[in-house]
């Protein structure tokens, strides 16, 4: 059976203004040494995005807008790293905590004009499910025990023999970063094997905007008149 | 009571992010989790997959004392199913803490190991400690005072990959916020607690993860 969230409680959610984690700190993080290549196409206006009747956008504004101070969309996810500012307070996207409710700010920031509405909109309705089956510790792991009865080790054993093969003798599997990139702006493969091949230092040449960047539009394209009903600005522009 | 637009959002909000999956063909299906699925396995089959290579999600944060940075793979799990200590995988946490962004000072290399049945963990490269070892499901220490455990724990990420799907394949509205496929699962995780004064070198870390393993 399906069920819908109540709209009292939508109301009052969105009603909130919330602030996301680290985004109402007033200094800019320290400067990055990599340079984000430009991303084609014009330079985003200041001027109200109009209304979303195009079936055809330009997603720049979308990655050029800026998430926190210093950091735009491009920023967050090119190159493909979780990066924390210790002189800023913890929390998505500063550094990633177990319960932030990162897929929710991620489609905001890819998909709303920030300039109306705060990358916690969609987190505040929820969109996903946002709730955890136990309290989390207040110490270290910070982790709640594994549920059920699942079989353990004891934490016994003294004398452990492991592999002393170097790095060079294993075949990539999986990377992981920004939560999120790879699974909603990759394609599949060939791209998605090769995406999770490369690394931080080659996303940084850029290799991968085009698809990033082709993928967001995709879904901007199919998505903007949902948007517009919706009573939300998105920051695509129609082209 | 005046009606509030955004009262409404929930239904048409939730039909937008169902087409998110519709006109991509790319379900979203997590943050990492079952990424790539010719490699890990699909949200609805990953029998044959290397499901103990999945990273499932990477975190890091801080307080006043400590960065922690901890990795989960090889989830959801049923809770039946002990933890992923596959010793032919090779987990690593790359972390920049100078320099540029993208190169790594601390590539930290984990490793899973046997003493007859029992699981281990070995832990490489981590700040001013050259291996730390010993076993799962308890807290390792270093002598600098880093703390490393690995184990099985509640998986705590949410997230509805099935409304996504079913509203693909029927064209109906099928998301519902109150189903978390990630609830009532565990998930396998390292956790790394490192003093701020063994890794702060007066500018943000980049960390990112990566999974492989051992050809042949």
């Amino acid at each position: 059976m399906t069920r819908t969230i109540p709209t009292l409680v939508l109301a009052s959610t969105l009603a909130l203004s919330f602030v996301l984690a680290g985004c109402n700190e007033s200094s800019s993080p320290a400067p990055a040494a990599v340079v984000v290549p430009p991303i084609a196409g014009p330079a985003p206006t200041p001027a109200p995005t109009p209304p979303a009747t195009a079936a055809n956008f330009d997603v720049t504004p979308c990655l050029n807008q800026m998430v926190v101070p210093g950091r735009t969309v491009a920023d967050l996810v090119v190159p493909d790293v979780l990066r924390l500012d210790l002189n800023q307070a913890a929390g998505f996207p500063n550094g990633r905590r177990y319960l932030d409710p990162v897929i929710d700010v991620t489609l905001a920031v890819i998909f709303l004009d920030l300039r109306r509405h705060p990358a916690t909109t969609f987190a505040a309705i929820p969109v996903n499910p946002n709730g955890i089956d136990q309290p989390l510790p207040t110490t270290f792991p910070f982790l709640a025990r594994p549920l059920g009865n699942p079989p353990t080790s004891g934490g016994s054993g003294t004398r452990f023999q492991f592999r002393s093969d170097p790095a060079s003798a294993y075949t990539r599997v999986d990377r992981a970063g920004m939560p999120a990139v790879s699974t909603a702006l990759i394609s599949g493969n060939p791209n998605k094997n090769a995406y999770n091949d490369d690394n931080p230092g080659i996303d940084a040449t850029g290799r991968w905007v085009p698809e990033l960047a082709g993928t967001l539009t995709i879904l901007t394209n199919a998505l903007a008149d949902d948007f517009t009903r919706l009573g939300l600005t998105i920051c695509a522009r129609p082209i | 009571m005046k009606a509030i637009p955004f009262a409404r959002i929930a239904l048409p909000c939730a039909l937008a992010f169902l087409t998110v999956a519709f006109v991509g063909d790319r379900a979203l299906e997590a943050a990492d989790h079952f990424d790539p699925p010719a490699r890990t396995g699909s949200d609805t089959n990953t029998a044959g997959f290397d499901v103990a290579a999945d990273i499932a999600d990477i975190y890091a944060f801080h307080d006043a004392s400590n960065v922690f940075l901890a990795i989960s793979f090889g989830g959801p799990s049923a809770t039946t199913l002990p933890g992923f200590y596959d010793p032919d995988v090779l987990y690593t946490i790359n972390v920049s803490n100078a320099g540029t962004r993208t190169d790594i000072e601390f590539p930290i290399e984990i490793r899973f190991g046997r003493d007859g049945t029992s699981p281990g963990i070995e832990v490489r490269n981590l700040p001013g400690v050259g291996v730390i070892q010993g076993p799962v499901e308890r807290n390792l220490i270093t002598s600098n005072g880093i703390m490393v455990r690995a184990g099985l724990f509640d998986d705590p990420f949410f997230f509805d990959p099935q409304g996504l799907r079913e509203s693909r394949a029927t064209g109906n509205l099928s998301f519902n916020n109150m189903r978390n496929r990630f609830a009532n699962l565990n998930s396998t995780f390292v956790i790394v607690a490192i003093p701020r004064g063994l890794i702060d070198q007066g500018q943000p870390l980049d960390v990112w993860s990566s999974s492989a393993r051992i050809r042949g």
